[in-house]
């Protein structure tokens, strides 16, 4: 059992590589470091802080948007060229399968996470650096996870796509959005309104606290220790299942 | 692979039919045409927006206040180079000005950027109506947190007096200084501005001895804002120079 999702894992992993995932993690390290810089030259002061804070929040970005678009690209390649069909032809397991194929991408998150970490040696503390890239991993490997959901889900690269960059923005901002609600400048209590909070506060619980996550001020102020990462390992782990479930729930009722 | 076949790898153009590549033409003379019978685009400076809600910021960049603050912070200080115009700092709204500075600070209340804008860019204008708003304003948000914002009011201080020529101002001032920043970040020299204000002083002499004392109790260590603050001594002291010059003649 564990061969198959290994190979399968090692597959994935090959893809990638093929791909240019890693081409295109460079071009985005170059684009980066060239907005940096210029971004330093018009500061007049806290200019490494704002290189920092600029530079973090774009890669953090970039990061989710390469992993999302490989991991939905590459899945939907195999329905569409019924590679999937072939592999579960054979004596193995839709979960080994969903197992094989996780474990390959969180090895690609891994890479783009570090690669991207990399660049910001040049302008942070290397600890804080190393706590956000365990963060950005973290955050990464639910990305991966909720990309495969909306793709079982859907099935269409469009909206599998739509689906996982408004899910993640929510999990971004909800926390924000459930303040704004909670206590509104004019307060109404019609039904309505209600039922907005509700379902806001609703979201709240079901949606993961990615605001937690990657966080720009433990690189711009050297706030983060290690402890912080419990929390989010914690998060990462409940939520990691809990996707993962839903995604086998489809995966093992869907027909080839 | 060889070069040829990047460049031949597709048909040759003959091959297209021959409507298309004249509806290909007009299409083209079409846009031209439609581009000439638009209105020219002009320049024309805009005038600063009031700033939107803190949280408005915070949501819209996915959660990410500091990288917005910083970000924001740019896009202020820019803000007078819009594409094709250029509007002086002092023709600014300068209490929405203050507005903008009050949200930056909000989204990263870590940052000094909007104290250093206020003190030393919106500050620094030919305008004392406008001076005086930026000096109420540090000196509001250093009675928020006196042991944070010292040293903003400091160089506020050598504004109100040789800039604002109000004596009384800058003793209120540093009269403030000296009784409600009283952390032990803050250097004794600080809580002795009263000397600045009364001596006899240049305000070359005044910014000099503010600036080296900066440094000296390690409140600059960015080498863009010494570099910054060096170069605005450097033109007070053409302006000196100049105005001496006058005189003599």
């Amino acid at each position: 059992m564990l061969s198959q999702v290994l190979t399968i894992a090692r597959f994935t992993i090959i893809e990638s590589l093929r791909n240019r995932l890693l081409l295109l993690s460079f071009l985005v390290i170059g684009i980066s470091f060239g907005l940096v810089e210029f971004i330093g030259d018009l500061a007049i002061t806290e200019h490494r802080v704002t290189q920092v804070a600029i530079l973090a929040a774009f890669l953090r970005m970039s990061a989710v948007v390469i992993i999302t678009l490989f991991v939905v690209s590459s899945t939907v390649r195999e329905l569409h060229d019924k590679t999937l069909e072939m592999i579960l032809a054979m004596p193995i397991r839709r979960g080994n399968y969903y197992l094989g194929k996780m474990i390959g991408y969180f090895y690609i998150a891994a890479l783009v996470a570090i690669i991207f970490a990399v660049l910001l040696l040049l302008y942070a503390d290397p600890e804080q650096i190393v706590i956000w890239t365990i963060s950005l991993f973290f955050e990464l490997v639910l990305v991966v996870a909720l990309s495969l959901v909306m793709l079982f889900t859907f099935n269409q690269v469009p909206s599998a796509l739509a689906a996982v960059f408004i899910i993640y923005g929510a999990s971004r901002i909800v926390t924000s959005i459930f303040l704004m609600a909670k206590y509104p400048i004019i307060a109404h209590t019609s039904i309505a309104q209600q039922f907005m909070d509700g379902f806001i506060e609703l979201l709240t619980w079901l949606l993961p606290d990615l605001h937690r996550f990657t966080q720009t001020a433990w690189l711009t102020y050297n706030t983060a220790d290690w402890s912080t990462l419990l929390p989010l390992f914690g998060q990462t782990v409940i939520y990691l299942i809990f996707l993962s479930f839903i995604a086998l729930f489809d995966f093992y009722r869907k027909n080839f | 692979m060889h070069y040829n076949h990047f460049l031949h790898k597709d048909r040759p153009v003959s091959d297209v039919p021959r409507p298309v590549k004249r509806l290909l033409l007009l299409a083209l003379l079409m846009q031209l045409t439609w581009h000439s019978f638009q209105e020219p685009v002009v320049a024309k400076a805009k005038d600063l927006a009031p700033p939107l809600s803190t949280r408005t910021y915070v949501m819209s960049s996915l959660g990410e206040p500091i990288a917005a603050a910083k970000f924001l912070n740019l896009w202020l200080q820019a803000f007078d180079n819009q594409p094709g115009a250029s509007i002086p700092f002092y023709q600014l709204n300068y209490p929405r000005l203050t507005k903008w500075l009050d949200t930056i600070l909000e989204l990263d209340p870590e940052g000094h950027y909007p104290m250093l804008v206020a003190a030393r860019v919106y500050g620094s204008i030919q305008n004392p109506e406008k001076q005086r708003i930026m000096t109420d304003y540090v000196f509001y948000k250093f009675n928020e947190n006196p042991n944070k914002y010292w040293r903003w009011l400091a160089h506020v201080i050598i504004t109100a007096k040789h800039e604002l020529k109000d004596n009384d101002l800058a003793l209120k001032y540093a009269n403030a200084l000296a009784e409600k920043a009283t952390g032990k970040n803050v250097p004794y020299w600080a809580k002795d501005m009263k000397i600045i204000v009364l001596e006899d002083m240049g305000e070359v002499e005044a910014a000099k001895i503010l600036v080296g004392a900066l440094i000296e109790s390690n409140e600059i260590t960015d080498p863009y804002e010494l570099n910054f603050l060096t170069n605005k001594i450097a033109v007070l002291e053409e302006k000196t120079l100049k105005k001496r010059q006058s005189v003599e003649k």
